[in-house]
């Protein structure tokens, strides 16, 4: 790994004493401190102010929202929510939630199967398969756009659910195996072999022993892929067409162009759709962050 | 290590549908791209006409793709300057033991904006940036700095800055967290050494905390950098490439070219472009990556 | 071993099947023996897209073995997703076009259905139309397009403030840069303009380009197949919405606001004109409650284009090609076009009916009336210049007019690069 010698490193951090007495590092930590928290304040501002407006102006009507960007609504319209639930969002909700559901079981059963096929099996082309794989890794989707579209076309899947959930699955796969295979790694041999001696067959290890161990990385995974495909944007613009299998990235923009003259159902669209992921943040938080520092040891 | 299983095809089998499903919809559309790029065809035409290598002379003249790759050249810039940069001064002051007590709340908040989908942002932030209704404008107003209110997503010259501000924004709580998490792992030890030597935070911070680092910022440097050459959303949502073409990134520059111009062939051959520099970039990183490890 | 094989690839199997299960159940909802239509159309708004599943009920009520599905993508998208639409394998049987150009390019990728002999068929249907509805809609002498709505571009103003300032509705360019003159040394925005989606300037520049070059030279260069640009007439148009914007009659910031978030400032009385369609006098009227007027782009003295042309065109719907049931889709076309629910049109939506007489004060509001008198009395229609142009030049004409505006680039540049892209596109339309 990186540094095997820190401890020779900070011999090289000379004796730097300040001539000052005690108390004034007192006030100098003091300064610090108020600094730091002034400046960070400031920056919890900025991002939660703009959420909080969000939230607000959807409960206004447009001629509150024009005269009165800054206020608390005049009166407080909670049916703005209700219409923008009904002009749309409610569906294209339910559409991200099928289409997440799909994507994160197919890629979390195949990816682990794979997974565990590149970690605890040893044979020819094993590397060559690892590299195609991971490969995929770093592949832009904007590459595929254009043929995908004809590609999806050509089998008949344009403009349906699968439309948008194969390709999700296949560009989720890569990184998925990719973390899952580094943890599998990891998992010891020895309850493995013993339970080939009780003669249980590859099926049955990775069923009873691979997939149990592994749960938190798979996990991580599927908050990860959830994430991903729940946020997903270019694909879903291009491979459906019809309202009734849109998800919520690309409903919200048809639904700017739709209610163009209601900004506060607009805003209140754009709160609904945002508000889950926020929810589940503050209430995961520790699963969350697990599975984004998994995902980004890469290399 | 003799007891694990070695009949390939059981793993093969394992591998199979996974494998199947990247060859199918991730490697086989990069050939077909390739094969698109030499036509000259559009998307509700049945007729194709070969023109073969055209479409690239055509695009090296194309002062739009030079806009372009300048536009994702300061995502990543710009990216790397407050994601990586800032991100990792926010991340070492908040470890610091006079703040760590507020580090909780702290990370939890910057974290947020990332969690929202890239389309909600953009379209949060378009409203905002709005000279008429938008907060920005608002509060610099409030603030007396009238003459900064500017027309910030309608001015050729500026927009680009506005939308990479948004990606800030958007992303800087992550890589914080990100450089938390690896900052964590540091045995307290070195900072106990360092401390009983009076060090500064300063040069605790550059002596002890970034050469530990290492392999996190590079992990970051690299995820910023090759986003900065995916970016799509964001400039779809907030300005369509505009005003004229002076937000234009490759993403946006191939979407326009293929479902507004009718022009699938330039598009795909914008696409070829997209995937050499991203795969550059991944094989640069995997160099450095392996370098760096033996370093 | 194999035999563990084979229960794994079931239990796949039994997984992909309870997955295509859930989706399967939720796409269909036909039902057999019935004729199933697409019909695709641009007006989700909550204002506009009841009168059209109204039209649609009543019409499978009299035509129970035909079912109409209806799809709705509004005006910015749909210029994408109808590409992406129709290179689908679902393409709809009916669906929304601009007149002109647009539904040209359409028409030379026989994608677009000829519908001459259906109209030829029923010369009752066909001499409903107001004739200068249709004619937007042809090539080659044959009909592709059934018109919805005659639009018309017209500037209204604010009568509060033109009464202050005693100004008259101008008649000719000069005067309307007086009036402007007048209004900015009051202190008062003259023009409001959202350019953020950049048709909103486009429309100006449609007026300007049929006012400046003269009709035969313009239809030369609109056709793909000839196209020049090289009149003078074109950069001097483009100088003149260059100036209306350099001597301050815009609003500020015009490239940041969109055209809805002008028509929310003109109702709160920002700004004293305001560019708008014939299709939007309704909701003017909603929000001024009388207290407006308008009228059209005026005339400019050194033009050598036609000076009583109106800007505007009909938009409408082309049948696929592709349809299995053309003969349904035109049932449908009729029925939509007829004379009650073109009065309905009228009535329900306040929009200018292209069949003839279904637009009158008796049932439409009274502005709306007028603005279809002026364009039946026009020589011609000016029509969307990004629809009326391929798309390729429509685009250069929309991306760099932002440009103009934020003062970045010159006419003259710009007209350079919309003659280097038409010669372009002369050597790549057959």
């Amino acid at each position: 790994m990186a540094n095997n010698n820190p401890v020779v490193k900070t011999n090289e951090i000379k004796e730097i004493r300040t001539g000052s007495s005690k108390l004034s590092l007192k006030v100098k930590n003091r300064i610090f401190q108020t600094g730091v928290l002034i400046w960070f304040s400031l920056f919890a501002l900025v991002i939660i102010y703009p959420i909080i407006w969000l939230g607000l102006s959807g409960l206004k009507s447009n001629a509150d929202f024009f005269l009165n960007t800054w206020r608390l609504p005049e009166e407080w319209l909670w049916k703005n929510y209700k219409a923008a639930w009904d002009a749309g969002i409610g569906h294209f909700f339910l559409n991200s939630v099928f289409i997440t559901v799909v994507s994160v079981v197919t890629v979390l059963l195949l990816g682990s199967m794979a997974a565990y096929g590149l970690s605890r099996f040893q044979f020819k082309g094993q590397n060559i398969l690892l590299v195609i794989i991971l490969s995929g890794l770093m592949l832009a989707p904007q590459v595929s756009l254009i043929p995908l579209y004809k590609l999806l076309q050509a089998i008949g899947l344009y403009n349906t659910y699968w439309a948008l959930i194969l390709p999700y699955v296949a560009f989720q796969l890569p990184f998925s195996i990719f973390l899952m295979r580094s943890y599998f790694l990891s998992i010891p041999k020895e309850l493995e072999e013993s339970a080939i001696i009780d003669g249980c067959n590859s099926w049955k290890v990775y069923r009873h022993i691979i997939v149990p161990m592994g749960k938190p990385i798979i996990a991580s995974c599927a908050l990860l892929t959830g994430m991903n495909v729940w946020n997903e944007f270019m694909f879903a613009l291009v491979f459906v067409e019809d309202s009734a299998l849109r998800t919520i990235p690309v409903g919200l923009m048809n639904l700017r162009s739709q209610l163009n003259t209601n900004f506060g159902i607009q805003l209140a669209g754009l709160a609904i759709s945002a508000l889950p992921m926020i929810i589940a943040y503050i209430v995961f938080q520790k699963q969350f962050v697990r599975g984004l520092s998994a995902g980004s040891v890469k290399g | 290590m003799t007891k694990t299983f070695r009949n390939s095809r059981t793993a093969i089998l394992f591998i199979l549908p996974a494998l199947l499903f990247i060859l199918f919809f991730v490697f086989l559309p990069i050939v077909l791209n390739l094969y698109n790029s030499l036509f000259r065809w559009n998307s509700f035409d049945a007729g194709r006409v070969f023109v073969g290598l055209e479409y690239y002379g055509r695009l090296f003249k194309d002062p739009i793709f030079f806009t372009a790759l300048k536009n994702n050249s300061l995502y990543a810039v710009i990216s790397l300057v407050f994601q990586v940069g800032i991100g990792l001064i926010i991340a070492a002051v908040l470890e610091d033991k006079l703040i760590r007590r507020f580090q909780p709340f702290f990370r939890t908040v910057f974290f947020i904006p990332s969690v929202i989908s890239i389309a909600v942002v953009g379209l949060l932030w378009q409203l905002l940036y709005n000279p008429e209704v938008g907060l920005v404008n608002g509060v610099l107003k409030t603030l007396g700095q009238s003459e900064w209110a500017l027309s910030w997503l309608g001015d050729s010259k500026i927009a680009i800055y506005a939308v990479v501000a948004v990606s800030q924004w958007q992303y800087t709580g992550y890589m914080v967290m990100l450089f938390l998490l690896a900052m964590q792992k540091i045995p307290f030890e070195y900072y106990e050494a360092a401390m009983i030597d009076g060090a500064s935070k300063i040069k605790t911070f550059l002596y002890i905390t970034l050469p530990q680092m290492k392999e996190m910022i590079l992990v970051g440097t690299v995820i910023t950098v090759i986003g900065a050459f995916k970016v799509f959303d964001e400039v779809y949502v907030m300005t369509n490439g505009g005003p004229g073409r002076s937000t234009e990134v490759l993403g946006t520059m191939l979407y326009r070219a293929a479902f507004r111009n009718d022009e699938m062939g330039y598009a795909s051959t914008i696409g070829t472009i997209i995937f050499v520099v991203t795969l550059t970039l991944s094989l640069i990183q995997l160099k450095i990556g392996k370098s760096g490890q033996e370093v | 071993m194999r035999r563990k094989i084979n229960v794994l690839l079931a239990v796949l199997l039994a997984f992909a099947l309870v997955l295509t299960g859930c989706s399967s159940s939720s796409s269909s909802g036909e039902e057999s023996g019935k004729v199933v239509l697409k019909f695709l159309h641009k007006w989700p708004q909550p204002e506009y897209a009841p009168y059209f599943e109204e039209v649609v009920k009543a019409f499978e009520k009299e035509n129970p073995d035909i079912k109409i599905k209806i799809e709705a993508i509004a005006d910015e998208p749909i210029k994408d997703k109808l590409r992406v639409i129709l290179g689908g394998n679902e393409v709809p049987d009916i669906m929304f076009s601009w007149s002109g150009e647009f539904a040209r390019k359409f028409v030379r990728a026989d994608a677009a259905l000829d519908l001459t002999p259906y109209l030829n068929e029923d010369t009752a249907w066909k001499d409903s139309f107001i004739p200068a509805s249709l004619q937007p809609f042809t090539s080659n002498e044959k009909n592709y397009g059934i018109p919805l709505r005659f639009n018309g571009k017209f500037f209204v103003y604010n009568k509060k403030i033109f009464d202050k300032y005693q100004l008259q509705a101008p008649t000719t360019w000069d005067e309307f840069i007086q009036v402007l003159d007048t209004l900015k040394k009051g202190g008062e925005t003259p023009i409001i303009l959202g350019n953020q989606s950049p048709w909103a300037a486009i429309h100006y520049l449609t007026g300007l380009n049929q006012k400046m070059v003269a009709q035969d030279v313009r239809m030369k260069d609109y056709n793909p197949k000839s196209g020049e640009f090289t009149d003078p007439g074109y950069v001097k148009a483009m100088e003149m919405l260059a100036d209306l914007n350099k001597k301050g009659y815009f609003m500020k910031n015009v490239n940041s606001s969109s055209h809805d978030m002008g028509q929310q400032l003109f109702a709160a009385g920002k700004g004293a004109i305001f560019y708008v369609e014939l299709e939007e006098f309704q909701t003017i009227e909603n929000n001024m409650k009388g207290n407006w007027g308008f009228f059209p782009m005026p005339s400019i003295a050194d033009g050598k284009g036609s000076q009583s042309f109106i800007t505007g065109a009909p938009d409408g719907f082309i049948v696929s090609s592709k349809t299995k049931h053309p003969k349904e889709a035109i049932k449908f076309l009729k029925f939509l076009t007829n004379k009650d629910n073109a009065l309905k049109l009228v009535k329900q939506i306040g929009w200018p009916s292209p069949i003839d007489g279904a637009t009158n004060p008796d049932t439409a509001l009274k502005e709306v009336a007028e603005g279809v008198d002026y364009m039946k009395k026009a020589e011609g229609m000016a029509e969307w210049l990004d629809t009326d142009v391929h798309a390729k030049v429509a685009d250069v004409y929309l991306s760099n007019i932002q440009l103009l505006l934020d003062g970045s680039k010159s006419p003259e540049e710009i007209i350079k690069e919309v003659q280097k892209v038409a010669k372009q596109v002369q050597s790549e339309v057959e």
